[in-house]
């Protein structure tokens, strides 16, 4: 049990996908502008490689080696659309606010790494877990950098104003780099920062 | 693993997943394109100035006001029979802007104007989507097929990509204007 739960618990902090494997990174800066699409851009990456993660594990001992990755591809490419479809269909405003990165899941990096370093050699529900954990892992980042670009960069949360107007009217102004993608780089790189120390002294 | 064994496989698999993909376009099309429907009607309504227009009651409040016409080739949409919306199409830095322009009767003023962009920079060229920026347009003259509004700070070639657009579409609906003056 606590095995199973270490799948799902160490993605968050010492294997997390982005702070510590650097994948992933594209979208990262490409999504957290905003704090409601970076959370449904985690949810669609947490869906994906859960799902890719069970499905190929449940295959894993039928797939031809040589033509693994081509599975693997078909399998992501599948998922990826339905959940494309999907939000097309259900939550068309952040669809539109993800546009092209919902498909760029296909080539999101934890997506293959996780299929082909676990799913491939591990039992489905393990597989599903892990899944589950890196996307939680990902999201997590995303989340984080996204709740500091909108605060600093929008003044808002959610899309909510949270910075009191008086505030504005003594002079402070929102910052714009904070919603250009370099800004989501340099807030990553002071969470990988804060990070590393504390790993190293476990 | 034997070569028959591979085509098998994967003929197999790709029949499975385009059926299922196939299936799941089918289903959830009414959706997509009702959403997509309703986002037209509610920038060609917000482009006359009428507020309050939600994804709910876009529908009835399109049909209760507006009318879908054309002249020649150019379309167009009346609203209340007062106002003419046209929809625009341009250029922005990234890719492909277009919106909606209302005009007044006499089509000398601007009653409200839309914009909406494939890739703009957030927090940039695509501020032109945000109130703010949009809001400005209610009630300027049109002057020799332009307006004159603040353009974004940062977004110069977005802000320009908005005025050739205005001024390129609005040059082209010219004989439309003539004939109804």
């Amino acid at each position: 049990m606590s095995k199973n739960l270490n799948l799902i618990t160490a993605p968050l902090r010492k294997a997390n996908p982005i702070t510590v494997l650097i994948l992933g990174i594209c979208s990262a800066l490409a999504v957290t502008a905003k704090l409601k699409p970076a959370i449904v851009m985690a949810l669609s990456v947490t869906v994906v490689t859960a799902l890719s993660n069970l499905i190929i594990s449940l295959l894993r001992k039928g797939i031809p080696s040589k033509i693994r990755i081509i599975v693997q591809l078909i399998v992501v490419a599948t998922l990826v659309i339905l959940v494309d479809q999907f939000l097309k269909a259900f939550m068309y405003d952040v669809s539109k606010q993800l546009s092209v990165f919902v498909g760029l899941i296909i080539t999101n990096c934890i997506v293959m790494g996780r299929l082909e370093a676990f799913a491939m050699s591990h039992k489905p529900w393990e597989s599903f877990l892990d899944g589950i954990g890196n996307g939680l892992g990902y999201g997590s980042i995303l989340v984080i950098v996204a709740f500091f670009r909108e605060l600093f960069g929008s003044g808002s949360l959610f899309g909510y104003q949270v910075i009191p107007q008086g505030l504005y009217d003594f002079g402070y102004m929102n910052n714009g780099l904070m919603i250009l993608p370099p800004m989501a780089l340099i807030i990553i790189g002071i969470i990988i920062w804060l990070q590393k120390p504390e790993e190293e002294k476990k | 693993m034997s070569d028959r064994y591979i085509f098998r496989y994967i003929i197999i698999l790709v029949l499975i997943v385009s059926l299922l993909l196939s299936g799941a376009a089918l289903l959830l099309k009414p959706y997509q394109d009702m959403n997509k429907k309703n986002a037209q009607r509610i920038n060609i309504l917000k482009a006359a100035g009428i507020i309050g227009v939600d994804k709910h009651n876009a529908e009835q409040l399109f049909n209760q006001h507006c009318t879908a016409t054309h002249d020649g080739e150019l379309p167009y949409y009346i609203i209340d029979d007062k106002v003419t919306v046209i929809p625009m199409q341009g250029n922005g830095l990234w890719g492909p802007i277009w919106g909606y322009i209302g005009l007044s009767e006499d089509y000398q003023t601007v009653v409200g104007a839309v914009f909406d962009h494939k890739s703009e920079t957030p927090g940039l060229g695509a501020e032109i989507t945000t109130e703010g920026f949009q809001s400005q347009f209610s009630g300027r003259e049109m002057k020799d097929y332009s307006v004159e509004v603040d353009a974004i700070a940062g977004a110069t070639r977005t802000s320009d990509g908005v005025k050739d657009m205005i001024k390129n579409t609005l040059e082209a609906y010219k004989p439309v204007f003539e004939r109804h003056e």
